[in-house]
């Protein structure tokens, strides 16, 4: 009885960590350009969606698996918001809260509906092969979920180590701190918010590739994800990199055990209640020493 | 390299003519002049509130200036970006000792080389401000939020010495260390102009910063009021009573000055002197 309740509880880890890590490269994302110019961006799911959609798009008509569209995906993304970025977030960089919110509200209206136009509101995906390796005749873990979260999280860990070792990621970390002293550096800010928003981009788009793989969607797909992303991004601590991550793995891990213990419908709760629990415990979050880790 | 002979430069190396500067509608500078030769240092003395950082902010483009104008090694500077002010051999060290807390010291010292594309050139550069400063090489893999508030300014100094700069500027270097680091920074500040470099810096501990410098500026409300050389202005009664009397030493907490005000054009039909006139004791100006 007791090893079935272990197996049991060790499969609903598994499958929290391998939604955990898809939440995670997607907070991560929301949380670095946080850190850098103090916005949310609150169209950063529906840019998860134009990576689904373009994996969809590229998977109908030429027959690419996601994988292989991941390399055509994601610089495509990285350009996609550095173009946003010059366009539009720029313009309300320093501006008030409420300037940035509506403007990437609006964004996030405008981009669903354009979905909706072109793809219409029917959930789509992607039917690749969804096998499982069988460990120990008990614990099985399904190979695309299981790929999807290797990507996310390798894709996660290169940007971490962008951020840590090289010049560029370097000034990325000191513009989220003092962009003003970054500029008496030398360091471009603008450009430096253009690479940010870039890289958000293109690791939501990541994001949305890998969901293809595993889940069906529809342009308003995003609404669940990104009130989910917000909770996470301040249970992990507002502009940590890392608190990100962490937040997001332990969000997948608890709505896995509130789903495998409860129900399904309790699971959408936890996000929240995680928040409420968090706060009261750190209010600053889990790496939370207020901004930009 | 030495410029000792200083006097034998006919133009300056930093230069400000008729500068006005405000914050929204509050016009802070008025008409203010300076210069600064090559292997000098020299001091910005007043009160608080007298636009001495103003003048600084100005030079690097961090608060815009409405008109006037500055030129750096003869060229105007007045409208380039903050970003572009580094590559000219300007550094500067703000007020408030602000390092990038969540970076090690090795790190932010590398920000400072940012504009060195190359590694190795970066890490040449480390090393150089390592030898000046080697309290920095025993923390080089610190927190720079970890260290103390001397060691802080140090990395602040060194920071900006990264790009091995003409001209430094400093804005308050001595302001809430320590009587120990106030003497190994003013130490450090002659040493860096023994070594070749010119330095422009704004000092609330007008006595100690005069007694260092060569030549120094008294601003009023934002107004230049007195110049002369660090001597002449210690000796100047009038001088003495108003920056080197009444609580003037007295530290401010750290402005804020990550903030975003950042100054806008000079509409200003307000401006702060007809009303603070009244304060103006009528003295001639020190030669
Ligand atoms: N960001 C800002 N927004 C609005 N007003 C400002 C700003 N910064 C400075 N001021 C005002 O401009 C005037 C000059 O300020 P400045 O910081 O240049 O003075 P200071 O001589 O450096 O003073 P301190 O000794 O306190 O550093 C002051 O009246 C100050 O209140
Ligand atoms: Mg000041």
């Amino acid at each position: 009885m007791e090893s079935l309740d272990i197996l049991f509880i060790v499969q609903l880890l598994i499958a929290g960590l391998l939604a955990g890590a898809l939440y995670a490269l997607l907070a991560c994302g929301l949380n670095l350009v946080f850190g850098v110019m103090r916005i949310i961006n609150v169209a950063h799911a529906e840019l998860m969606l134009i990576g689904a959609y373009f994996a969809y798009v590229l998977y109908t008509f030429f027959g690419l698996h996601p994988l292989i569209s991941l390399v055509i995906v994601v610089p495509v993304l990285f350009g996609l918001g550095q173009l946003m970025q010059r366009l539009f977030i720029e313009r309300v960089v320093g501006q008030h809260e409420l300037s940035s919110l509506i403007l990437t509200y609006g964004l996030s209206i405008v981009l669903m509906n354009l979905g909706l136009a072109v793809f219409s509101a029917d959930f789509k995906s992607i039917p690749v092969l969804q096998g499982s390796i069988v460990l120990g005749e008990m614990i099985t873990i399904p190979i695309t979920r299981s790929t999807a979260a290797l990507v996310a999280i390798v894709i996660t860990l290169m940007v971490y180590l962008f951020l840590k070792k090289t010049r560029l990621g370097k000034a990325i970390r000191a513009t989220s701190e003092h962009p003003k002293v970054a500029e008496i550096c030398g360091i471009d800010v603008v450009r430096v918010r253009m690479l940010t928003f870039g890289l958000a981009t293109a690791m939501a788009g990541a994001a949305g590739v890998m969901l293809s793989t595993i889940y069906s969607f529809s342009p308003e797909t995003g609404a669940d994800f990104i009130l989910k992303c917000f909770a996470i991004i301040i249970i992990g601590g507002m502009g940590s990199f890392s608190g990100a991550f962490a937040g997001g793995i332990l969000l997948g891990v608890a709505e896995a055990l509130v789903a495998g213990f409860f129900t399904t419908q309790w699971s959408e709760m936890v996000a929240y209640a995680l928040l409420v629990l968090v706060l009261l415990i750190r209010p600053t979050g889990l790496r939370g020493i207020a901004y930009a880790r | 390299m030495r410029f000792a002979d200083s006097s034998m430069d006919k133009h300056p190396l930093l230069t400000i003519r008729q500068l006005d500067a405000s914050y929204g509608p509050v016009q802070v500078l008025f008409d203010i002049d300076m210069e600064v030769y090559r292997g000098e240092i020299v001091s910005i003395i007043g009160p608080n509130g007298a636009g001495k950082s103003t003048v600084i902010k100005a030079i690097l483009n961090i608060a815009t200036p409405c008109a006037g104008n500055i030129t750096f090694n003869n060229r105007e500077i007045t409208k380039l970006p903050t970003h572009g002010v580094a590559a000219l051999g300007i550094g500067y060290v703000p007020q408030g000792r602000i390092v990038f807390s969540n970076m090690s010291v090795e790190e932010n010292l590398e920000m400072g080389a940012f504009l060195m594309k190359e590694h190795l050139a970066r890490k040449v550069a480390v090393d150089k401000v390592f030898d000046q400063f080697p309290r920095l090489r025993e923390r080089r893999r610190q927190l720079a939020g970890r260290l103390s508030g001397g060691e802080q300014q140090m990395l602040a100094i060194g920071r900006a010495l990264m790009l091995d700069p003409t001209l430094v500027i400093l804005d308050e270097p001595s302001l809430g260390l320590s009587p120990k680091y106030v003497d190994i920074i003013f130490e450090h500040l002659i040493a860096l102009r023994d070594d070749g470099r010119t330095l422009l810096m704004v000092e609330q501990n007008a006595a100690r910063a005069l007694s260092t410098s060569d030549r120094g500026y008294a601003l009023e409300l934002g107004k230049n009021r007195y110049t002369g050389t660090g001597k002449e202005l210690l000796a100047n009664p009038a001088v003495r009573q108003m920056y080197l009397g009444g609580g003037n030493t007295l530290s401010t907490a750290p402005e804020s000055f990550h903030e975003n005000a950042s100054p806008t054009a000079c509409n200003a039909p307000t401006s702060l002197s007809p009303t603070s006139l009244s304060f103006h004791r009528t003295m001639g100006h020190t030669t």
